[in-house]
C-alpha cells in the first residue's frame, strides 16, 4: 500500500519524496543547529499558502515570533498578509522572560489546546512545530514531556495536519535526534545535515524512511538562496524520465561528424579532454557555430576565459560570437568557478536554460569548477546537471584540461567519463621532432565510430581534421613510438 | 506608580490560574491556592482562574504550554508556577508569601 502525500511545493522535495510529505502524517526532521530545520518547515508552509492555498501553523518553542518575521520576510514571503488573512497562525511557546518553578506534576495540555484551536480556526492543513528540543529545554521532566509530545502527535493525526516536527542532532552521523523522540514519531524521518568536508560546507537532505511509503534513498544536496529558500538538487530522481534520443545533431565540424557516425546524438552529453591550448575551446567554437544549419540556440558558461577573450578567439576561427549573441542564438555567460558554491552554480545553470531555452550547452570548462567543490561534490554536480540537461534534451559540451601537455587523466575526467556519452580526446604528439595535434572519438555510446587517431590543425577556418596517425602508436599514453611499415 | 505603590503596601495579590476543566492536577492547584487565599493572605487577594478548555485564546495570549499554571500578576516582578502546587510551603516561596504575612 502507498499512502497517500501531500505536495508541498519545495522544489524537487516532491520527487525525491515521490509526491511529498505523507498526508495527514507527522514528519520527524532531525538535524544539527544551522542544518535549516527551521526554514524547512517555514518553507513548507510558505508554499502551501503561495501554491496551494493551504493554511498553516507555525509553532515555535524557540526563536522568538518576531525573529521568525523577520527571517521570512528576508525570502520575500509577505508574512504580515497571511497573519491578517488568516493564514498563517504562529502558536508562540517561546522562552518567556519570567521566572517560573515547577511545583508538582504537569502536563502539557495548554499547549494542546492552543494548538488544536489555531488549526481549527484557519482550517490548517500544514502544521510545523519548531523544536522539540526547545520543548526540553523548557520543561525538565523528560518523562512527562515524552508522554506529552505523544499525545501532540496523536491530536495531530486526529486533525489530519500534514505536520514537520524538527528535533536536534548533535552529530551528523549517528543517532537520529537527541532525545529519542523517533520512538513514537519513527513512521516518517527526515535528515537534514550540513558538513563540513575539506573546509567546504555541503548541505544535503536525506529521507531516511517514510513508512508505507516511496521515495528516494540516499543524500541529495541542497542550497539556500535568497528568493527561493531551499532548493534541493535531486541526484537520482530525474534520471528516471531520461529518454535517448536517436536524433543527430552536427558537432560544427563535417569531418567530426563523420568521426563520430553522423553527428552527436542530440540529448548526448560530450567530454572532450585535452591538455591546455590542445583545441578544446576550439572544439566549442565550432559546437557553438553548428547551431547555424538549424538555427538552435547555444548557451556557453565559460568558467576560465573572460568574454573578451573568447569573442577574440573566436574570431581568429572565423566566428563571430557578437553577431550571434545579438542575434539571440548564443547567449555567453562568464563567470569564476569561486563566487559561488557548485550546488548554486548548478541552480544558476538551471535558471538560465529555463529563461534561455538552449537546443545546446557548452560549459568550458568543467575543470575549473572542480577547484570548488569536494570530490564527491563534484561527481554529484554532474550527475545531477546531466540529467537535468538530458531531460531537457539539450545537447551537453564539457571541456576538462588534462595535467600533463601529453595527456594523462584529470581529476574530472576520473569522475564524470562514464557519466558521458562521448569521449573526445585532443593531444600534442611529438613525431619526428614535431609537434602535432591528434583528435580521436574515444566513445560514443549506441553508435559506430572512428577508432583512428587523426591528425588536425587551426588555420583561420577553426579545426581541420586530416589523415589517421599511421605507424604511430603509443599517443594516447604520452609516448608515441614510432612503428616501422611494411611498404 | 502610586496606586501601585498603595496596592503593593495593601499587599494584595493578584493570581491568575489556568486549569485544564476538572484535571487532577488542575483540582489540586485549585485547592491549594484557594486554601493559600484563606490561610496565608485572609481573603487579600484576587484570584482568577482561567479553563483553556473554555478559553483558548487567554492561554494563547498568555503563552500557557502547561497546566496547571499560576501567574502572580502582582506584586510585580511578575512570576510563575508549574504544577500541582502540591508542596505548599515551595508555593509560599515562589509567590513571595512568608508565614501568613504578606511583603
Amino acid at each position: 500500500m502507498n499512502i497517500e502525500k501531500l505536495p508541498t511545493g519545495i522544489e524537487a522535495f516532491d520527487h525525491i519524496s515521490d509526491g511529498g510529505l505523507p498526508l495527514g502524517r507527522t514528519t520527524l526532521i532531525a538535524g544539527s543547529s544551522g542544518s535549516a530545520k527551521t526554514l524547512f518547515g517555514a518553507q513548507f508552509l510558505a508554499m502551501g499558502i503561495m501554491l496551494f492555498d493551504q493554511s498553516g501553523v507555525f509553532v515555535t518553542f524557540e526563536e522568538q515570533v518576531d525573529d521568525i518575521r523577520k527571517n521570512l520576510r528576508s525570502f520575500n514571503w509577505d508574512i504580515d498578509t497571511w497573519e491578517k488573512e488568516g493564514k498563517w497562525v504562529f502558536v508562540d511557546g517561546s522562552p518567556k522572560e519570567e521566572d517560573s518553578i515547577t511545583v508538582g506534576d504537569y502536563d502539557l495540555s495548554a499547549f494542546r489546546i492552543r494548538l488544536e484551536h489555531a488549526i481549527n480556526k484557519i482550517k490548517a492543513q500544514r502544521v510545523v512545530i519548531d523544536s522539540i528540543g526547545s520543548v526540553f529545554t523548557q520543561f525538565p521532566d523528560m518523562h512527562t514531556i515524552r508522554r506529552e509530545l505523544f499525545k501532540v502527535a496523536m491530536t495531530l493525526r486526529r486533525l489530519h495536519a500534514t505536520s514537520i516536527i524538527t528535533a536536534e542532532r548533535t552529530e551528523e552521523y549517528g543517532e537520529i535526534s537527541r532525545f529519542g523522540v523517533e520512538e513514537f514519531l519513527a513512521d516518517n524521518v527526515i535528515i537534514l545535515r550540513n558538513v563540513l568536508n575539506k573546509e567546504k560546507r555541503r548541505r544535503t537532505i536525506e529521507i531516511l524512511k517514510f513508512r508505507g511509503s516511496n521515495h528516494i534513498k540516499g543524500e541529495n544536496p541542497f542550497t539556500i538562496i535568497p528568493d527561493k529558500a531551499i532548493v534541493i538538487i535531486p541526484l537520482s530522481a530525474m534520471e528516471l524520465k531520461q529518454r535517448s534520443s536517436h536524433v543527430r545533431v552536427t558537432s560544427g565540424v563535417p569531418k567530426l561528424d563523420d568521426m563520430c557516425g553522423g553527428g552527436f546524438y542530440r540529448d548526448s552529453i560530450i567530454l572532450v579532454s585535452g591538455a591546455t591550448g590542445a583545441g578544446k575551446t576550439l572544439l566549442v567554437a565550432n559546437f557553438i557555430n553548428g547551431i547555424r544549419e538549424k538555427g538552435e540556440r547555444c548557451l556557453l558558461m565559460a568558467f576560465e576565459e573572460s568574454r573578451e577573450q573568447l569573442f577574440r578567439n573566436a574570431k581568429g576561427w572565423g566566428q563571430d560570437f557578437e553577431k550571434l549573441e545579438e542575434d539571440g542564438y548564443l547567449k555567453v555567460v562568464c563567470i569564476y568557478p569561486e563566487v559561488s558554491s557548485l550546488e548554486d552554480h548548478f541552480i544558476n545553470i538551471q535558471e538560465i536554460v529555463k529563461s534561455f531555452k538552449p537546443d545546446r550547452i557548452a560549459i568550458d570548462s568543467l575543470s575549473a569548477l572542480t577547484r570548488t567543490s569536494s570530490e564527491k561534490g563534484f561527481r554529484e554536480f554532474i550527475i545531477a546537471l546531466t540529467s537535468f540537461l538530458k531531460h531537457e534534451e539539450i545537447t551537453g559540451m564539457f571541456t576538462a584540461t588534462t595535467p600533463l601537455l601529453t595527456g594523462g587523466a584529470s581529476v574530472t575526467e576520473g569522475n564524470i567519463s562514464t557519466i558521458t556519452d562521448t569521449i573526445i580526446l585532443l593531444r600534442y604528439v611529438e613525431v619526428y621532432g614535431e609537434m602535432q595535434r591528434a583528435i580521436s572519438v574515444l566513445k560514443m555510446r549506441g553508435s559506430k565510430h572512428d577508432a583512428a587517431i587523426r591528425q588536425f590543425t587551426i588555420d583561420s577556418q577553426g579545426m581541420n581534421i586530416g589523415e589517421p596517425f599511421n605507424g604511430v602508436s603509443g599517443i594516447l599514453t604520452g609516448n608515441p613510438v614510432v612503428v616501422k611499415q611494411n611498404n | 506608580m502610586g496606586v501601585k505603590t498603595l496596592q503593593s503596601k495593601m499587599g494584595k495579590h493578584i493570581l491568575e490560574l489556568y486549569v485544564n476543566g476538572s484535571s487532577l492536577t488542575s483540582v489540586e492547584a485549585i485547592e491549594t491556592l484557594q486554601n493559600i487565599c484563606e490561610e496565608h493572605l485572609h481573603g487579600n487577594c484576587e484570584v482568577e482562574i482561567v479553563d483553556v478548555l473554555k478559553n483558548p485564546e487567554r492561554a494563547e495570549e498568555a503563552g500557557i504550554l502547561a497546566i496547571p499554571t499560576l501567574i502572580r500578576k502582582w506584586p510585580l516582578p511578575e512570576s510563575r508556577i508549574i504544577g500541582a502546587l502540591t508542596i505548599k510551603s515551595r508555593v509560599l516561596a515562589g509567590l513571595g508569601i512568608t508565614n501568613g504575612n504578606t511583603h
